[in-house]
């Protein structure tokens, strides 16, 4: 980077100065930070990053040195920092300035033709096609399973896991056994009847979910408003299941789902710091949502819905967009919380065992801790386990397993470990990334379950239910 | 050129020494300092710090220890010149032992995993700093950390059982440990508690968990003004609750809290608001919130919330604990100050802190730890401004001239570090600081901790009464007072001790300095000993019952100094044997508080203050009158438990609200091992059972005793369900009940008959040994065991019952000696290391105290120590000396450690 390129950089993370002063400079983030719990350094938690943050802007520090570039490029993104921050340091997206501040440059090359491919819409389309059809010939899985199990995997056999990962296959398999175990069982419910009451253990809650298992009541009818879904970029090129599972039990209870022309949510460029390219694609996406004029917009992938939520913040500097993009915002929501919003409606029986991991950008960024377990709650014969330290990132952050290949690993081996322990069926988390971490992690190392979206199970035991059967839109 | 020999020890990722890098370390959480350190290291074992510190330490580099930089004092800044040791990858839980309630750890681990960590079990590291979520337990070590709810339960010290320690050049050493003897040494672990870094690096931390409270019971009083907040905590503090919390926040931080996004509901127009928060047993809890809500009302609260759940809790608590957030978000700086008053001078510092607000036109909010006059007054300001910057430091100095002038201290739990430095003449004489400087001089002679922390330089021209000016033989000492031969025997002034030390000093004799003059400590051999008694210093100096601290001679007989408190409704938890005819400085020689220790704290917990007379006569004057002190090394703790080290004229005590009630409960059980398990069951119950003996007497059954105490409600129900609480092999046979008039003596009572001194007995020589097995309370049974066996083993009747504690696990006998020569001793000395010795494991196991044969000597059953006795050996010498450069006080503890020495 030029001397000029960083001057002008580092006055852009000037602008936001206001916004580094509330930090005290406390030390509460220090213990809720990955990278801080496993490296000890300072200069790796949120504290010491906007430390670093502010002697740029203090002029002490150059925003291209190595000391930067290095911690604010280790950061994970995942925001757990914020909410035990007493005195409200918007971290994130001082996070993102301080990328757009050292400087796209110092990226990897993979990461930034990555970046590139979800930015256009063509070719993200082509980049997708390639991945499904490769996913199809099953090689990722091969691959994901040669080479030794220790230590961190290289980016070819990470990312085969990862594409391996978010295959469908698995996920049909382990309900399925759920489904026949239902049925061997002697005088166990039939499907169609709600099985016994889910059961949640979850440290941080207090009781098993109440509510009393009712017959299933059926899809509700479509009273509470037009929901426009996002489809994404990773989100439609790879788990095109999860955005129509999301359209049918949406529509089963009581939204009216209409559908939009979106882009890529611009997250993935936020976070890497390339807030232009970001801008651009968030623009798009406005426009297209706003063309069918939604009540609600749905979004089944936490790292784009806290994205979305956020494009307030994304343009508060622009007076053209900034009331726009901030009521824009105030339209978005997890799929989760829609549906939890009606209960929601519940399905048919699904006697499996879940572990659930939340998702950083949903808990940390968007506070949503409860809805994701309400829609698991609605599928009869459920068990759902809360992951020990499930506040804690994955390692997944996006491109995090290639940027920063040890750390992620490691980070990603203890959730494993933790996803191992609850010894369930299948794994349930909210956010693609999420899902093809912790599934390329249980691949590589010989646990290759299945990882699904809450509102797959959901679906699925409303398909059991019947609900879809007077629908034209049966699952595949 | 230190990066790459640290990295061969770390690693090269665990080194920091870029530019860039290091500014994460320049400051901790007092961001007005900043320095940035020479490089940063971060070990991950013991070893790791030893090797770091013995390489720094030979390059003549400071080192300057730091946890997770929380610390408010700027405690962990490193100037240019020094390495920050850092603890963030030393986090791992050591031994987690809930049947001990032990658990060792390394010192980055978080305070409050250690809750998280005990709570399936049923129990809780107590301490609760506000950033207990983020601060590490070698943090909390170093600044002897409290928090709200050290009110009840103390601050870190009294949880610090044992210590790993790297000193000066990288020498590992252990202080203390959860087995061993308190009395084997001085009481360096309390003394190291505190040192803010200064002394060494601790490296491992043995700590003691306590029961869970079986309920929590919050309440919120709103109230016109702080003084009508500050008559509601007088009304209860009066009234004998003991809550685990009072926090008052005033006008200014309730409004700052509600104007900003952590609104709490708190009224906004609200003079004060008052949280009271009381644990405990369900039985108890409802009548306790109930009697404070009265208090408040009475006090004028226009309204008294109270919660019913843990969501309402958190609401009441939100508004002093998001107070410093709160504010964080209306100033660009803030300035969290800490001192301590005396609580009945709370309201006239508030209003003086007040006016020095206004005066500099400055906006100071306070919240505060009402219970025990803990202020935090929060300056609000903007540091890009220099002129209000220079207005904080004055008012800031101010405040602590304030405090200090209404009896209180500067800082009561954030420690003096770089922030406070200066203050320390406000609290300190020269002859104090010079004391400071010397125990400091004695772990870390060169100055290579922590440089320029707690004790200011000495300034130029500054007159240290320092006695020891010359070569240290028996000159005349300079600030004795006038001389004279009679007073030798039992003086009644300062001045006439200082000349009877003097006297004995020029005989080239030594002093046995004793209280009442019935409990001789050790049995001092009369031909080169002298004894001088202060019973004649005998006085209340002061006596403030609201405050919960008295000053009194150490003359003062317990049962006289328990008479007149009483009168007040209070008492001091304190049940050793004989307790009416023990005199106070007597006590604090031996630290001997009893069984009542494992719910109170022991006496080294409730000695706020102290005026000694060292054996040069200078006269040095420490701690304070306020409950939480953290102004400097703790020197009161040597002291306690000293073996009479010094002479300790007079103590400043925290007192405690006497119990509504008091109850025994007596059991019988067919064995020891039955007996034991029945005690040991009882010691695991919150309160208010208080402590659980057995008491064993050779033939006929053995006794389990339950004391509980609180209110009378409580007592009684609790004590019908605990008497059913018989096993198989034992039986519950008699309850008794004593009401406030007489729970103080009725609980002196019970205990006189479990452990009586032989010296009260009629017509008896001072032939009389007392031995004490220490071991870890689950292993009671087998201690018990070991005793019956030494016992049997050398032929000797226990002339009262055999007395084991279940909470702390000692047992104690007194015999009489029966050989009466002190040659013959080295034989029982022998046999009585052998029977300890066999019992340990792993190194560890019980350790035996014989008291009077003659002296106090301590075995472990060890025949020659682990290498690090020598250093610890030498540290006991060095801290000695400070109270002691002549040698005039007759050591107890190396009186008996020669005699077993003759026969090697």
């Amino acid at each position: 980077m030029s001397a000029r390129a960083a001057e002008d950089l580092g006055k852009a993370l000037a602008d936001q100065a206001e916004r580094l002063l509330p930090c005290v400079h406390c030390g509460f983030c220090l213990p809720a930070c990955p990278t801080y719990r496993r490296l000890g350094d300072e200069n790796d938690s949120p504290r010491g990053r906007l430390h670093l943050m502010r002697a740029v802007v203090e002029g002490r520090l150059e925003p291209d040195s190595e000391a930067f570039r290095t911690h604010i490029d280790r950061c994970l993104g995942c925001r757990a920092c914020e909410p035990v921050c007493p005195s409200g340091v918007e971290y994130g997206s001082l996070l993102e300035l301080a990328r757009a501040s050292s400087g796209p440059e110092g990226r990897g090359r993979l990461a930034r033709v990555l970046l590139a491919v979800m930015a256009g819409s063509r070719l993200r389309r082509a980049a997708m096609l390639t991945a499904r059809g490769l996913r199809a010939t099953r090689l990722p899985a091969l691959v994901a399973r040669l080479g030794g199990d220790a230590g961190p995997p290289g980016p070819v056999r990470l990312g085969a896991a990862m594409l391996a990962a978010s295959a469908p296959g698995r996920l049909r398999m382990e309900l399925g056994r759920g489904e026949r175990t239902a049925r061997e069982q002697p005088g166990s419910h039939r499907t169609e009847s709600p099985g016994p009451a889910p059961v949640r253990q979850d440290p941080m809650r207090g009781k098993p979910g109440g509510s009393e298992p009712a017959e299933p009541a059926g899809p509700e009818p479509a009273t509470r408003g037009r929901v426009a879904v996002l489809a994404g970029c990773v989100q439609a090129g790879l788990f095109g299941r999860v955005g129509a599972a999301s359209a049918r039990t949406l529509e089963v209870n009581g939204y009216n789902v209409v559908r939009a022309k979106t882009q890529c949510c611009g997250a993935l460029h936020a976070h890497a710091g390339s807030l232009e390219a970001a801008r651009a694609l968030a623009r798009a996406n406005m426009e297209a949502f706003e063309a069918v004029s939604p009540d609600w917009i749905a979004v089944d992938a936490a790292g784009c819905g806290a994205a979305m939520k956020d494009y307030g913040e994304l343009f508060s500097h622009d007076p053209a967009w900034r009331e726009r993009a901030r009521a824009f915002s105030e339209l978005v929501r997890d799929v989760t919380e829609l549906l939890a919003e009606s209960g929601p409606v519940r399905g048919g029986a699904l006697p499996v065992t879940a572990a659930y991991d939340h998702p950083c950008h949903l808990l940390h960024a968007q506070g949503v801790r409860e809805t994701p377990l309400r829609v698991l709650d609605a599928v009869p014969g459920l068990t759902a386990k809360v992951v020990a330290d499930a506040d804690e990132c994955c390692g997944g952050a996006g491109i995090y397993g290639i940027t920063q290949r040890e750390l992620g690993w490691r980070i990603g081996a203890d959730k494993t470990a933790a996803v191992l322990e609850c010894d369930a069926d299948l794994v349930v988390t909210a956010n693609p990334g999420c899902a093809m971490q912790i599934g390329a992690g249980l691949r590589l190392t010989g646990h290759p379950s299945a990882v699904a979206h809450p509102v797959e199970i959901l679906d699925e035991s409303y398909r059991r239910a019947g609900f879809y059967e007077h629908h034209a839109t049966r699952p595949q | 050129m230190l990066t790459r020999p640290l990295a061969e020890i770390v690693g090269p990722e665990f080194v920091i020494s870029d530019p860039g890098r290091l500014l994460a370390y320049e400051s901790d959480g007092l961001t007005a300092y900043r320095s940035t350190p020479r490089a940063v290291v971060l070990p991950s074992t013991a070893r790791e710090v030893s090797e770091v510190v013995a390489f720094l330490h030979a390059e003549g580099v400071p080192v300057v220890p730091r946890g997770a930089g929380t610390g408010l004092s700027g405690g962990a800044l490193a100037g240019g010149d020094a390495v920050v040791l850092g603890t963030a990858r030393m986090n791992r839980i050591i031994d987690f032992d809930p049947s001990n309630r032990r658990a060792r750890v390394q010192p980055g681990v978080v305070n409050a995993r250690l809750t998280e960590l005990a709570a399936p079990h049923g129990l809780q590291y107590a301490p609760d700093p506000s950033s207990q979520s983020a601060c590490t337990i070698g943090g909390n070590v170093a600044e002897n950390s409290g928090g709200p709810h050290c009110l009840k339960h103390g601050v870190t010290s009294r949880y610090v059982l044992g210590l790993e320690v790297v000193l000066v050049g990288g020498r590992l050493c252990r202080l203390g440990g959860p087995e061993g003897d308190p009395l084997a040494s001085l009481d360096l672990v309390g003394l190291f508690v505190g040192s803010e870094g200064c002394f060494g690096v601790v490296t491992e931390i043995e700590l003691g968990l306590v029961p869970a409270p079986e309920e929590i019971r919050t309440l919120l009083g709103v109230f016109e003004s702080v003084e009508d907040a500050g008559m509601a905590v007088t009304r209860i503090m009066a009234s004998g609750l003991l809550p685990a919390a009072l926090e008052i926040v005033d006008a200014e931080t309730i409004r700052a809290v509600e104007a900003s996004v952590y609104a709490a509901g708190y009224p906004a127009d609200a003079g004060a608001a008052l949280v009271i928060e009381f644990d405990g047993s369900r039985s108890g809890l409802g009548a306790d919130a109930l009697a404070a809500a009265e208090c408040c009302r009475e006090s004028g609260a226009r309204e008294v919330r109270t919660a019913e759940s843990d969501r309402e809790r958190a609401a009441l608590w939100k508004g002093r604990k998001k107070a410093f957030g709160a504010m964080g978000r209306i100033a660009p700086d803030l300035l969290v100050q800490d001192a301590t008053v005396p609580r009945t001078a709370l309201p006239a510092v508030l209003d003086k802190i007040g006016r020095i607000g206004d005066r500099h036109d400055l906006r100071i909010a306070n919240v505060f730890h009402a219970g025990d006059g803990n202020l935090h007054p929060n300056i609000l300001f903007d540091r890009t401004d220099e002129a209000e910057l220079a207005k904080v430091e004055r008012a800031s100095k101010e405040i602590m001239t304030v405090c200090v002038e209404a009896g209180g201290t500067i800082t009561g739990e954030h420690g003096v570090g770089a922030d406070k430095r200066e203050y320390m003449r406000m609290v300190h004489g020269p002859a104090e600081l010079a004391a400071l400087r010397e125990v400091k001089a004695v772990f870390d002679p060169a100055g290579l901790f922590n440089p320029g922390k707690v004790v200011p330089d000495r300034e130029t021209g500054e007159v240290v009464p320092d006695a020891r000016a010359g070569d240290g033989t028996a000159e005349e000492p300079t600030t004795v007072g006038p001389r004279s031969t009679t007073s030798i025997g039992s003086p009644a002034t300062e001045a006439e001790l200082a000349a009877a030390f003097a006297d004995v000093r020029e005989r080239g004799l030594k002093v046995a300095v004793v209280g009442s003059g019935e409990h001789e400590i050790g049995r001092p051999p009369d031909w080169s000993v002298t004894r001088i008694s202060l019973a004649r210093f005998d006085r209340i100096h002061r006596y403030e019952p609201a405050d919960l601290t008295v000053t009194v001679g150490a003359g003062m007989r317990l049962g006289r100094l328990a008479s007149i408190m009483a009168e007040r409704g209070q008492w001091l938890p304190w049940n050793p044997p004989d307790f009416s005819n023990r005199s106070v400085g007597g006590l604090l020689a031996t630290a001997e508080g009893g069984a009542l220790a494992g719910h109170y704290g022991g006496v080294r917990d409730h000695v706020l203050g102290m005026r000694v007379m060292c054996g040069d006569s200078r006269v040095l004057e420490l701690g304070g009158r306020v409950v939480k002190n953290v102004a400097g090394f703790d020197l009161l703790r040597p002291l306690v438990g000293g073996l009479g080290c010094a002479a300790v004229t007079s103590a400043t005590l925290r007192t405690f609200p006497l119990p509504e009630a008091m109850s025994e409960l007596v059991f019988e059980a067919d064995g020891i091992e039955e007996a034991a398990e029945l005690a040991l069951a009882f010691a695991a119950e919150t309160e208010p059972a208080v402590s659980s003996t057995v008491d064993w007497s050779g033939p006929g059954p053995t006794k389990v005793r339950v004391r509980l105490h609180g209110r009378k409600a409580m007592v009684e129900v609790r004590g019908k369900a605990l008497s059913r609480r018989a096993r198989p092999g034992s039986r519950f046979v008699e309850a008794s009940l004593h009401g406030r008039a007489t729970a103080d003596s009725g609980f002196r009572n019970g205990v006189a008959g479990e452990r009586t001194s032989g010296t009260v007995d009629a017509g008896e020589t001072a032939r009389d040994l007392r031995l004490t097995w220490f071991a870890l309370p689950a292993a009671l049974g087998r201690t018990l065991a070991l005793a019956k066996k030494s016992l049997r083993g050398l032929e000797l009747e226990a002339r009262a019952a055999v007395v084991a504690c279940a909470k702390e696990g000692w047992v104690s006998a007194v015999v009489a000696d029966p050989f009466g020569d002190d040659d013959l001793w080295v034989e029982e000395a022998r046999f009585l290391r052998a029977s300890c010795k066999g019992e340990r494991s792993g190194g560890r196991g019980p350790t035996l105290r014989v008291e009077g044969a003659p002296g106090v000597s301590t075995f472990d059953g060890e025949e020659s120590g682990p290498p690090w006795t020598a250093e610890t050996k030498r540290i006991r010498a060095g801290v000695r000396r400070i109270f002691d450069p002549w040698g005039l006080f007759w050591d107890p503890r190396e009186a008996v450690s020669e005699a077993p020495r003759k026969d090697r």
